[in-house]
């Protein structure tokens, strides 16, 4: 017998055309993958779709493979993850599952003594057993788990699965996996088989007690971290398991998305200028036709603006060469130059004042009211402008406007000045 | 003064030692904490001696005991005995307090001649008011008795900032005491720390412990090396973690190791453990001395390996790879954010708890050192970058302190982190709680740099010479006060307190009883 196993699919992120010709096509790669390799079920435990409610287009390719493969008899199990989840049923989770193309596996029922009590879905041809927890944004289904009344569930017999969406602490492979997760130990133990969500990286593991847990990872790109990952060589697909009364194999299906390449600068200690011209000479040496380009910039400027890094000119050359898209990342950019350093003061507008006051001499324009103290009393206004809350009943096409005219207006500026 | 509430008068002695006459009936303890009223101040006086006094000259009460002893139908009494035999008691000032604002002082002067004295109340112990961040760690006791009102509570960032040493021989209390001040700290998240627990006592795995605090699930995190109960963590540490610095001070490795091991760690970075693993030295090189394996001796080399092999539980599989079978440190994949997640913990003011009680002495000072180094770096970052003040104060939690700040390891080995945060730490808000039975081991200089000492029980004239050498209040006359100290029962000294304490620790079991347990909230919804 044979499941399979995807997770973290995130249809409707893309938003760029052509990656999201990419994102339904891997998609509907794996689905026929899973038909035609004869699954008797499949698990996707978590971020089927990137929000609850996704654009029309995603849902009008997802319901149509959804339907191939209820058609091809195959059940598929799921639960929520924390970008598809919703309170009150008014996910698309919930459509597909009212029509009858998914099931959702969490069966749950809340005691009076505050624990939580699971029962366990039943796979009509394999009898395998499988229960389930959705996962929510920033940990809060933690509490479930340690409500969770696991004598009942650790103490079923036969072939279980155990679905859940959410980071394992003893599973993080990376430093800098920051966010939130949980320890394994909060998972029931003794169930054959753990389908992990939320990991974007297939991560294979057994631990006492916890044989399998797996995390099939993205099958392409949730985040756009995930897209760097790809092009550093991240294999991504899905995970195929053959099992009896206990799991024989768990393999790794890999789906080729995209091509890519990685422009990869390092800042430190360097001047724009320098930074510039690698990136020029970088971006000659690469054939960026059909495919994803990520440029990174990282380290820290010795002098000048992180905006004088100028990636326009490489881009606009990139696209001349039919690059399928250029992602730039500048995060981990800084400038000596321009650090802010911080301030001390008794309220608020103190704070931001002294904030101003430290800061404003590293600024060189040749605008004098944006230096000294009239600079410090334009930024001073300028943030309390740019700090106005919405008005009640306003819009959110009024109040862009709105702000942004009072913003610019502050500054002497017209909107049409460019 | 009620007359019957009194228990003695000044009759003589001098500063720091002042004689008093007991009043019959009363029975005064070592320890006994009194107080003298003086003109809008009154002085809080210790008992740390008793004696007998007599009017009548030594030889003639010998000779009564002769008279009862050896005559035994005649049985001699002293006339109106109560005048003529007493008690005396030598006491000291320990503060005097201001009636008009409640001001502590150090005392100067001494109490009024003839003076009588009462026995201290709650009321003259109002001035211990708990006031924020503070952390409790028993009620004021006077000889054995205990006053239930007068609590100590003390500032957590200063105490912890500035090392807590909790000198103690076995019996004496000091888990319940250790366990008292972390119920107390999980409170708040003002103070984050790191607890290296030998003995896998203070999580209460199998008993009451700290996860039965109220908060226990947001600001404990508790990791144990296998079979972790629900909700704890996996205690596993991955090799590439490593760097040769965190072996100075625990391990004994010469200087020409310690150089072969920088020496693989500059080739091979993260993976230097398992590169300098794969070296192979074979016995033939061993003996041929010229014969030598990059720039190091074949020798050096296989005791590097032979010390790495015993401590990291290092094996070689049948594909030549280096594993680990150790059950915290692991070759794989896992464990790689281990240390980073614990100093995260520690930063946000939780407290960490290790069950170290499966590894070896030095695996576990290894651990400990891993973690502290990256959070005493941490630390110092924060303060280049002006967040320090944001930060909580972080307090790493070690037994048997010897091990890493005893002199004959600080003299025979470099200095390790422990040494420096006691050294160094508290300029970065990082210190050190050290429990230990013997403190004279430990150098002054660090000894000086502990700033609290909660000192428990020890009948070990050394290590309470020790102690009492390197308190924060003259202690010079309680030698026989520590020896005495029944279980449960310590004295502080510390720069955060007015007077040495007398304090009775109370129960953990009664205070994890005590703690009114969360109400219920009812179902909770899952979706």
């Amino acid at each position: 017998m044979l499941f399979a196993h995807l997770s973290d699919i995130h249809l409707g992120f893309q938003k760029n055309e052509s990656l999201q010709k990419i994102e339904q096509q891997v998609f509907e790669k794996a689905m026929d993958e899973c038909i035609s390799r004869n699954v008797n079920f499949i698990l996707i435990p978590g971020d089927l779709f990137h929000v609850n409610i996704p654009e029309m287009r995603v849902q009008k390719y997802a319901f149509a493979k959804f339907r191939q493969v209820h058609d091809a008899g195959i059940p598929i199990y799921v639960v929520y993850g924390s970008h598809d989840f919703s309170p009150v049923s008014n996910s698309v989770i919930d459509l597909l599952s009212e029509v009858g193309y998914i099931t959702k596996v969490t069966k749950a029922t809340s005691n009076e003594n505050d624990t939580i009590s699971l029962d366990f879905l039943i796979d009509e041809k394999t009898g395998a057993k499988i229960a389930g927890l959705s996962g929510l944004k920033v940990g809060k289904d933690r509490e479930w788990y340690e409500k969770l009344d696991r004598d009942s569930l650790e103490a079923e017999s036969g072939f279980k699965i155990f679905l859940f969406h959410g980071g394992i602490s003893d599973m993080k492979t990376e430093s800098g996996m920051d966010g939130d997760h949980m320890p394994l130990s909060l998972l029931p133990k003794g169930f054959s088989y753990y389908a992990g969500g939320h990991m974007h990286k297939f991560n294979h593991q057994s631990f006492d007690g916890y044989p399998n847990v797996v995390y099939p990872g993205t099958p392409f790109a949730g985040y756009h971290a995930d897209l760097e990952d790809n092009a550093n060589g991240q294999k991504r697909g899905f995970v195929l398991v053959e099992f009896e009364d206990t799991v024989k194999s768990v393999d790794f299906v890999e789906i080729p998305n995209v091509s890519y390449e990685i422009i990869q600068v390092d800042a430190n200690n360097r001047k724009a200028e320098s930074i510039n011209q690698e990136l020029i000479e970088k971006t000659k040496d690469i054939d960026p036709a059909q495919k994803v380009v990520i440029i990174k910039v990282k380290g820290e400027l010795t002098s000048g603006k992180t905006a004088d890094v100028d990636i326009s000119g490489i881009r606009d050359e990139l696209n001349s060469r039919n690059a399928m898209m250029i992602n730039v990342s500048k995060n981990g950019l800084t400038s000596k130059e321009y650090s802010i350093t911080e301030a001390k003061g008794a309220n608020k507008e103190e704070i931001e004042t002294n904030v101003f006051s430290e800061n404003i001499g590293q600024l060189r324009f040749e605008y004098p009211e944006l230096l000294n103290d009239d600079g410090i009393k334009l930024a001073k206004k300028l943030l309390r402008e740019l700090g106005q809350p919405v008005l009640v009943n306003e819009k959110k096409n009024e109040y862009i406007p709105r702000i942004r005219d009072n913003a610019l207006a502050l500054l002497g500026l017209d909107k049409d000045d460019s | 003064m009620d007359e019957l509430s009194i228990v003695g008068q000044v009759v003589g002695g001098s500063f720091g030692d002042v004689v008093i006459r007991q009043k019959a009936g009363t029975d005064l303890e070592i320890g006994d904490l009194m107080v003298s009223e003086e003109n809008g101040s009154f002085l809080i006086l210790q008992v740390f001696a008793l004696e007998y006094g007599s009017q009548i000259q030594d030889k003639m009460q010998q000779m009564m005991s002769g008279v009862n002893l050896e005559q035994g139908v005649v049985d001699a009494n002293f006339y109106e005995p109560d005048f003529v035999n007493y008690v005396l008691a030598r006491i000291k000032p320990l503060a005097r307090v201001f009636r008009e604002n409640g001001d502590v002082k150090i005392p100067k002067s001494l109490p009024s001649f003839f003076n009588k004295l009462r026995l201290i109340g709650k009321d003259d112990l109002s001035f211990l008011q708990k006031e924020n961040d503070q952390i409790f760690v028993g009620h004021i006791r006077s000889g054995s008795k205990v006053i239930k009102e007068a609590e100590v509570w003390l500032p957590a960032e200063d105490v912890f900032s500035h090392h807590v040493l909790i000198p103690a021989t076995t019996g004496r209390g000091k888990s319940n005491l250790v366990k008292t001040i972390l119920w107390h700290v999980l409170d708040t998240n003002k103070v984050g720390a790191l607890v290296l627990d030998a003995h896998d006592e203070y999580f209460g795995r199998t008993g009451v412990g700290l996860k039965d605090h109220p908060r226990a699930k947001d600001n404990m995190v508790y990791y144990t090396p296998s079979n972790p109960p629900v909700g704890a963590n996996r205690l596993t540490i991955n090799l590439q973690t490593i760097r040769p610095e965190h072996f100075e001070g625990i391990v004994d490795f010469s200087d020409p190791q310690f150089q072969a091991i920088r020496m693989a760690h500059r080739q091979h970075r993260e993976n230097w453990i398992q590169e300098l693993m794969r070296v192979n030295v074979t016995p033939m090189e061993m003996g041929a001395d010229t014969r030598r394996q990059g720039d190091f001796a074949a020798g050096t080399m296989m005791v590097v390996q032979r010390k790495l092999r015993l401590i990291l539980s290092l094996e070689v599989d049948e594909e030549q790879v280096i594993v680990s079978r150790h059950e915290v440190f692991d070759s794989t994949t896992r464990g790689i954010t281990t240390v980073d997640d614990i100093v995260r913990d520690i930063e946000q003011g939780k407290v960490v708890v290790l069950d170290t009680s499966r590894l070896g002495d030095e695996a576990e000072l290894l651990v400990g050192n891993i973690i502290a180094s990256k959070l005493l770096q941490k630390y110092k970052d924060a303060k280049a970058t002006g967040e320090l003040e944001r930060k909580p104060v972080a307090t790493i939690v070690i037994e048997e302190a010897p091990r890493v700040i005893g002199e004959d390891v600080l003299t025979s080995r470099n200095d390790n982190i422990y040494s420096t945060i006691a050294k160094e730490g508290r300029k970065f808000k990082v210190g050190l709680t050290a429990i230990t039975q013997l403190s004279s081991v430990i150098p002054k200089t660090i000894l000086a740099n502990m700033n609290t000492k909660i000192i428990l029980g020890n009948e070990m004239k050394q290590e309470r010479e020790a102690i009492i050498a390197s308190a924060s209040q003259d202690l010079s006359e309680d030698d026989k006060n520590i020896a005495s100290l029944d279980k449960g029962e310590a004295i502080i000294t510390s720069i955060f307190v007015p007077f040495a304490m007398p304090i009775k620790i109370p129960l953990f079991e009664d205070i994890v009883k005590n703690r009114a347990t969360e109400v219920n909230t009812g179902k909770t919804k899952v979706f």
